[in-house]
């Protein structure tokens, strides 16, 4: 069952410039995105988009894998980048650098961030742009690749470091406000249940 | 000046085919140059002389090059068995396996079973220090 009907806007974009990339050997990886961190995600696609997992990796030849990037909505960053992190661009006329931030690139096209991420660890040489055909990114979890020979991609396990004090107590705080907050609803509720047994 | 020299050249005869030889030998240094640089001889001049140079100093850094090339191909062959280069080649060092990057990186390509008993012999002489990298679920052989 193809999933056309789920993007028929879309269609042609995720599929443009298929036919350009020659020599079908190669493997369609699936990267899920939801729940990752932006950056470590981005270096895992930039290597296996270069085909730098693969001994016969040759720097002149583009080899990588097709990879398609699933759940782009769900990318998070972590720290305050999520008001923080702007993304600049110069249009050419004097006086007019363009900024946007994480939230409102998220909000207009949640692809170009990890678009950008990735291709901002790609070297900068010529096969860049052949290695952005191969990069697929949806911002849901459907994609109308459901016919070909697809392979998930295991991310390394990270290891997250533990939380700093002030961070940390910050958390608890919100956490017993969060308490207290239920149980003042609970209460309430109790009080309303008794008020309705009396009335009635 | 120059004009004076020429026609004086031209007159002895000698340094006329001194210069011509030159000019020959810089063309035909110079074939397949972009523009002007293959025809003509100011230009070609230098190009050439810059050609010559980086030919000199690249012959040295292919060497580096292609050594960087190997320990990419190691690195990604290891790194299919869960070993990333550095604990491999540690590991056959202390197995005083003599293998050098070059033949390696040959191993890791063409012979993909030899190259999986050469890792697992490293990773039984050094384990690793920490859970480094994790092999991919599926080894597509």
């Amino acid at each position: 069952m193809k999933m056309v009907t789920a993007f028929n806007g879309n269609m042609k974009k995720a599929a443009a410039g298929l036919r350009r990339i020659n020599l079908d050997g190669l493997r369609w990886r699936v990267f899920d995105a939801k729940g990752q961190i932006l950056g470590r995600l981005a270096s895992q696609i930039a290597t296996v988009v270069q085909g730098k997992d693969k001994p016969t990796y040759t720097p002149n030849r583009d080899d990588g894998d097709m990879c398609i990037v699933l759940n782009a909505k769900d990318v998070c960053v972590t720290g305050r980048k999520l008001t923080d992190k702007i993304y600049y661009w110069h249009t050419g006329y004097v006086g007019h650098l363009k900024q946007r931030n994480l939230k409102d690139q998220m909000a207009k096209d949640p692809t170009e961030v990890i678009r950008k991420a990735v291709l901002r660890m790609l070297p900068k040489n010529k096969l860049r742009d052949d290695r952005d055909r191969k990069l697929r990114i949806f911002p849901g979890s459907e994609h109308p690749f459901g016919d070909r020979p697809l392979e998930p991609y295991e991310m390394p396990p990270r290891s997250v470091r533990e939380m700093r004090p002030r961070a940390r107590r910050a958390m608890v705080r919100a956490q017993k406000k969060a308490e207290q907050q239920q149980q003042n609803a609970d209460g309430k509720k109790g009080k309303n249940e008794e008020a309705q047994e009396e009335s009635a | 000046m120059w004009s004076s020299n020429r026609s004086m050249s031209s007159s002895l005869g000698v340094e006329r085919t001194k210069k011509k030889m030159n000019k020959d030998k810089i063309f035909k240094l110079a074939k397949g140059f972009r523009g002007r640089a293959k025809n003509c001889i100011r230009i070609a001049r230098e190009r050439v002389e810059k050609a010559l140079q980086y030919s000199y100093r690249d012959r040295r850094n292919k060497k580096r090059d292609m050594r960087s090339l190997w320990i990419r191909r190691i690195n990604a062959g290891t790194r299919l068995h869960g070993v990333n280069y550095g604990n491999f080649m540690h590991g056959l060092l202390k197995e005083n396996i003599q293998l050098n990057r070059k033949v390696l990186s040959e191993l890791s390509m063409h012979e993909p079973y030899t190259f999986k008993s050469l890792v697992d012999i490293s990773r039984n002489a050094f384990p690793g220090n920490k859970n480094v990298v994790v092999p991919p679920r599926k080894v597509a052989f």
